[in-house]
């Protein structure tokens, strides 16, 4: 029993840890014409647009970076596109209105099914759905913890975290947060998780452990609405987009005092970073763009014109 | 059959670990048929869900005025109020309710706001709020008529379509103002004892007052004036049911406090 955890957690390392070569591309979900833009990641221009499907969401890569999926929620389906070829190879049922998702280690897709309070566990191997587990209503973010023993997804119209333990398939802790939560992300080593609120503008640490709030702190800005987040590389910074505030907002991870706010386009939400934390990606959906920020600065150092209102980013750089 | 037993364990189970569940019980005085009281089944529904998850249960038991004068104070947490005015003034002036919220959910009279009682919380946009909106429109559209409303069955932003989704759902009919007002009000209620884990009367009114930060499904958090009124944006309809603007219109001054009377001095 002890010695089978060793070796899956020993396995899990071993996975996670074996990045394939990046294809240094970005990939973006264009809500509104049921596309994705790709990115040349060197260049930062549009190389090709995928026709996906009916208003395209959530966005990731498999664990092996071969396969791009996409939350197509109309269609009620992930589709799973080949990033040799970038055509969709295959469209996977995923309950109604799957909105986002998260890819297990262990290849499994966790999905948030926004009409029916609930969140859908599939196996893309198969195509088939392994598990349907209730959570509160209009369930949004969704993330895996590093070594895939834990997903999280918050409620939005129920204000909750709902914490699941992978192998039970279970709900074994509901954490309420301020109103709202939307994005959620973990820190490297997964001790930490960081979940935003839009309406109540705050940014809440979760500790993995005793699955309690550590912290939680008001984004000290006009019009901010708290959307996606991600941590760098190192776990000293956390990245948020502010929706409506426009800007993403530089915090520290462990104060969340904000260090800068980087203007971006308008009604930011999905948010992209580099593996070495140097870049960010953010889908402006209003401005129909996405900003590239220089972390090393803050600063937005380009803007690209994508399609209608980009909603999610994944770069794989 | 064996299915439906499945789905209603996988459904319940969440509830039988909490060996402390708060069960909450609210009043209403007001009719039981239409929007107001389609909008109460709504909140309650959606309140049953959160509590599964965080151990409390809520229901909303029907009473008359005489009957809210008859039941102990320790057994009222709030008191949803649907009727017009007169009696609601009469009612939110009872001297058990001093420290009761008491819930106006059905009228807009200015006079329910101007007469700032501290346990009377207004959802519902007040006649001033209304024309304040209005006005904004028509300094800017002198030639279109339109009507200013709370909500609206097209309403989509701000995660407004999927509440008309749920509602039309269970109601087999369109979310109204109305219903708008109920839902909020058991929404609103819900949170306060997930957050304060009390049911008293005076922690909740002043948990309302002064903490709440309430996600209306129509934008900014909403909170209330010392006026007793919910702040919140107005939606303008034209004359083909169709939503034109948010008030407060862009540029002016105020922000959500440009719209009806906005303290008691």
């Amino acid at each position: 029993m002890k010695l089978k955890s060793i070796l899956l957690t020993t396995l899990v390392l071993a996975s996670t840890a074996a990045w394939a070569e990046p294809s240094h591309r970005a990939f973006v979900t264009n809500e509104k014409d049921n596309t994705v833009s790709v990115i040349d990641t060197k260049t930062n221009e549009v190389i090709n647009t995928i026709n996906i499907g009916e208003r395209p969401r959530g966005i990731g890569l498999s664990p092996d970076q071969k396969q791009l999926y996409v939350a197509i929620s109309e269609e009620g389906a992930i589709a799973v596109v080949n990033l040799d070829t970038l055509e969709v190879v295959k469209k996977l049922d995923a309950g109604d209105d799957p909105e986002t998702f998260d890819v297990a280690p262990n290849g499994n897709i966790y999905i948030s099914n926004e009409d029916d309070a609930q969140a859908s566990v599939i196996d893309p191997k198969t195509g088939e759905t392994i598990e349907v587990i209730p959570v509160g209503l209009e369930p949004e973010g969704v993330a895996v913890s590093p070594d895939g023993s834990l997903v999280l997804v918050t409620s939005e119209s129920t204000n909750m975290v709902h914490v699941i333990d992978t192998a039970k398939h279970k709900v074994v802790k509901n954490i309420l947060v301020a109103a709202r939560p939307r994005g959620l992300a973990f820190n490297s080593d997964g001790s930490l998780a960081y979940s935003s609120s839009e309406v109540g503008n705050e940014v809440t640490i979760i500790d993995t452990k005793t699955l309690s709030i550590i912290k939680q702190a008001e984004i000290d800005l006009p019009n901010s609405k708290p959307m996606d987040i991600a941590v760098s590389p190192d776990d000293k910074t956390i990245y948020v987009t502010t929706g409506r505030g426009n800007s993403v907002a530089v915090l520290d991870a462990k104060t969340l005092e904000m260090q800068a706010n980087i203007p971006v386009g308008k009604r930011v939400w999905g948010l992209g970073m580099t593996r070495d934390g140097s870049r960010l990606y953010t889908a402006d959906g209003v401005s129909g763009t996405v900003s590239v920020v220089d972390t090393a600065t803050n600063k937005n150092i380009k803007t690209i014109n994508v399609g209608k209102f980009p909603w999610g980013v994944v770069v794989d750089d | 059959m064996l299915k439906n037993l499945g789905i209603a364990m996988l459904l319940l189970w969440p509830q039988i670990i909490f060996a402390n569940t708060i069960n909450v019980t609210l009043h209403y005085i007001g009719p039981t048929d239409g929007q107001v009281w389609a909008g109460i089944q709504q909140g309650l529904t959606e309140a049953n869900l959160q509590g599964q998850f965080l151990g409390q249960t809520y229901d909303v038991k029907n009473i008359t005025e005489e009957e809210v004068e008859a039941l102990p104070a320790s057994e009222i947490t709030a008191v949803l109020v649907g009727t017009d005015a007169k009696h609601m003034l009469e009612i939110a002036k009872l001297n058990k309710l001093t420290t009761v919220p008491v819930f106006n959910l059905s009228s807009d009279a200015d006079s329910l706001r101007q007469v700032c009682l501290p346990n009377l919380l207004n959802i519902p946009l007040s006649k001033q709020m209304k024309q304040d909106a209005l006005a904004q429109w028509q300094n800017k559209n002198p030639d279109k008529l339109v009507t200013a409303h709370a909500w609206h069955h097209d309403f989509v932003k701000f995660a407004a379509s999927q509440l008309n989704n749920r509602f039309t759902r269970n109601h087999k009919t369109q979310m109204t103002d109305d219903a708008w007002a109920g839902w909020a009000a058991i929404k609103m209620l819900s949170d306060t004892v997930a957050r304060t884990q009390k049911t008293d009367s005076a922690t909740m009114l002043n948990y309302l007052k002064k903490d709440l930060s309430f996600d209306g499904q129509k934008g900014d958090t909403a909170t209330f004036r010392d006026t007793g009124q919910l702040r919140q944006i107005v939606l303008l309809i034209d004359k083909d049911d169709n939503i034109v603007a948010e008030a407060p219109l862009r540029g002016v001054k105020g922000g959500l406090d440009s719209l009806g009377l906005i303290s008691c001095k």
